[in-house]
C-alpha cells in the first residue's frame, strides 16, 4: 500500500541561530522541539514517537545528547524514541514506519548543535585518512567535484550561480547568516580557496541552533493550525562505498534511484514541481543533485543556473531560505522544513508567489545526502 | 627529528597492509574464488563473499583518479607543506588508494595522469605510499 498522501508534517521549531554563544547543543534540542510542538498546535501530552539525530562528540563539558535526556526535558513520554546515526535523512522514513504501524501518533523530529561556538565539527579526524593530510568533508566533495570537472563541463563558472543565487534568496530571510552579506559573482572569484577546486562560498555554513518539525496522519492534521504540508513522495537510495572506491563522484549518486522511487510514489513529473530544497553541503552538491533528478544532462548545468534561474524570480526558485550556504546548517531538516513553511505559505518577504515574482507552490521537492554523496533521501511534498 | 603529522593506526584488518609498506611493498587482498582484488581490507571478498584470501603485491602503477589541492592547513602539522595534493589513486589492479601526490607543482596535476609509488620511511615502524607523475 502506497504511503502517497496519508502523512503530513503539521508544525515546525526553530531557535535563535547562526552564531548563538553561551549555549549547550541539548538546549537548541529542547527549544527547537518545543517550538514544534506548540507551532503545530498540540501539548507535550500529544507526543508519543521523537526522533533525534545522533550527536557528534559532545563539546567540552557536555553530555553525548541523546532524545532520552531530550524528552525528559520537554517533559515528554513518547511510546518510541529514536537516536538515528548518521543522519536526519533517514527519520522521516522512521517516522512514516511507526505512523503507519499505528505505534504513534505524533512524530517530533530534530537536529540541533552548537557547532560553530564550541568549534566542535573542525576536531574530527579519521587517523587513515589524516596520515596524508586529508581532512574533514570539505576535501572529499572537492575530489568529487574535480573528478566531475574532468567527466563534464562543469566548475565555478556552474557554482558561482548557486553560491550567488542562494544568496539573494538569504537577503530576503532575516533569519539567515548571511541576510545582510550579498555576494556578487567578482566576490565569488575573490574568495579564498577552501579546498581546491572549492572557495569558500562554495562550502555550507557551521551553526550554532536547531530545528524539528512534527509528522502526523493527514486526517489528525487537518484539525491542527496550520495548512498541513502532505509527502506525496520519498525515497532513498544507499550506494554506500569507502571513498576511496566511490564510482559516484560525478553522478549518479544516489539522487537518481532515490528520486525515481519518490516521483514514482507521487506520480508526478519534473514538469510538476514548483521549487527545490536541495540539500547543499557544497555548491556541487546542488549541480549534481539536479543533474540525477534529470532537470538537465551532464554538463548542462552551466547553462541551467545562469542568469538567476534559481534565485528570487528565476524560472525555479532553489534553496529559498539561504540554504546551507546562507542561511543555517541543520543537516536534512534546513531543506525539509523550508519547504513545508513555503507550502504553508509562512515565508514573509522570501514567500514563493506574487512577493518574490514566482509561481505560488503546490509541489516542492527536497532532497537530503550524506556522506560523500553516498547516500541521500528525496521528498516530494505538496499543500493539502 | 621526531615525526609531527598524524601516524598510521593499523588495526587487524590494516596490519598486513602497513607491514607490507614498510617492506616497500603495496599490498591488496584477493580473492581466491572470483580473483577481485579488494581495498580496504575485510574478512570478506564484498562481491561473491568469499573469505579465501591471499595478499598479493601491486606493481604500485596507476593512474589520479581524483585530486584536491590544501592551501590551508587543516592539522598544524601540514602549515610548512602547503600547497599540498591529495589524491584518489586508481591503482592498475583495481583498487583505489588515498595518498599524496609528490615532486609536482599543483598546478601541473590532472586526472587520469599516469603515476607511480614512492616511499617515505617517516620513523622506525611506518612507511608512507605516496605516488609521482610518470613523465
Amino acid at each position: 500500500m502506497s504511503l502517497k498522501d496519508k502523512y503530513a508534517i503539521v508544525g515546525i521549531g526553530y531557535t535563535h541561530q547562526g552564531r548563538v554563544p553561551a549555549r549547550t547543543a541539548l538546549s537548541f534540542y529542547v527549544e527547537a522541539c518545543a517550538n514544534a510542538i506548540k507551532d503545530a498546535g498540540l501539548r507535550r501530552e500529544d507526543i508519543d514517537g521523537l526522533i533525534c539525530y545522533r550527536h557528534f562528540q559532545p563539546a567540552p563539558g557536555e553530555r553525548e545528547v541523546t532524545p532520552y535526556i531530550t524528552a525528559q526535558r520537554l517533559g515528554l513520554a513518547p511510546k518510541y524514541l529514536s537516536q538515528e546515526a548518521n543522519c536526519a535523512r533517514s527519520h522521516l522514513h522512521h517516522a512514516l514506519g511507526v505512523l503507519e504501524a499505528g505505534l504513534c501518533n505524533y512524530v517530533v523530529i530534530a537536529y540541533a548543535d552548537n557547532a560553530l561556538s564550541s568549534h566542535r565539527m573542525i576536531d574530527e579526524i579519521d587517523p587513515d585518512k589524516a596520515v596524508f593530510g586529508q581532512f574533514g568533508y570539505p576535501a572529499e566533495y572537492a575530489m568529487a567535484a574535480q573528478r566531475a570537472m574532468h567527466t563534464f563541463r562543469t566548475g565555478p563558472e556552474t557554482w558561482k550561480e548557486i553560491a550567488v543565487g542562494q544568496r539573494k534568496w538569504a537577503s530576503l530571510n532575516p533569519s539567515a547568516y548571511f541576510h545582510d552579506r550579498p555576494l556578487t559573482y567578482e566576490d565569488y572569484y575573490n574568495s579564498k580557496w577552501a579546498v581546491e577546486p572549492f572557495r569558500v562560498p562554495d562550502c555550507c555554513l557551521v551553526s550554532d541552533g536547531g530545528r524539528a518539525y512534527v509528522v502526523t496522519s493527514v486526517e489528525r492534521a487537518r484539525d491542527l493550525r496550520h495548512q498541513p504540508v502532505v509527502i506525496m513522495g520519498i525515497g532513498q537510495h544507499n550506494p554506500s562505498s569507502y571513498i576511496d572506491q566511490s564510482t559516484c563522484m560525478a553522478g549518479p549518486t544516489g539522487a537518481k534511484v532515490a528520486g525515481e522511487t519518490a516521483f514514482s510514489m507521487a506520480g508526478i513529473t519534473l514538469g510538476d514541481i514548483d521549487a527545490c530544497e536541495i540539500y547543499d553541503c557544497f555548491t556541487y552538491t546542488v549541480e549534481i543533485t539536479l543533474q540525477d533528478y534529470g532537470f538537465f544532462e551532464p554538463g548542462e548545468g552551466q547553462d541551467w543556473f545562469k542568469d538567476g534561474a534559481i534565485a528570487p524570480g528565476g524560472s525555479l526558485p532553489v534553496n529559498t531560505s539561504g540554504g546551507q550556504l546562507s542561511e543555517a546548517y541543520f543537516m536534512g531538516l534546513t531543506p525539509l522544513t523550508e519547504a513545508a513553511m513555503q507550502l504553508m505559505g509562512r515565508c514573509g518577504d522570501r514567500q514563493l508567489g506574487p512577493k518574490t515574482n514566482t509561481k505560488e507552490p503546490e509541489i516542492i521537492l527536497c532532497s537530503d545526502n550524506g556522506a560523500t554523496l553516498q547516500t541521500h533521501c528525496c521528498t516530494i511534498l505538496r499543500r493539502l | 627529528m621526531v615525526y609531527q603529522k598524524p601516524l598510521p593506526q593499523p588495526n587487524a584488518d590494516t596490519r598486513p597492509f602497513w607491514d607490507g609498506c614498510k617492506q616497500h611493498q603495496l599490498r591488496f587482498q584477493k580473492c581466491r574464488d572470483c580473483q577481485h582484488i579488494r581495498w580496504p581490507p575485510s574478512i570478506i571478498c564484498p562481491l561473491c563473499y568469499s573469505q579465501d584470501t591471499e595478499w598479493i603485491v601491486a606493481s604500485g602503477k596507476g593512474r589520479i583518479y581524483t585530486f584536491t589541492v590544501y592551501h590551508q592547513a587543516f592539522h598544524k602539522s601540514f602549515e610548512n607543506d602547503l600547497p599540498y595534493v591529495t589524491a584518489i589513486v586508481e591503482l592498475d589492479e583495481g583498487p583505489r588508494l588515498l595518498s599524496n601526490i609528490v615532486g609536482c607543482s599543483p598546478e601541473e596535476i590532472r586526472c587520469d595522469m599516469p603515476v607511480e609509488v614512492i616511499w617515505e620511511d617517516i620513523n622506525e615502524d611506518f612507511t608512507l605510499p605516496k605516488f609521482k607523475v610518470v613523465t
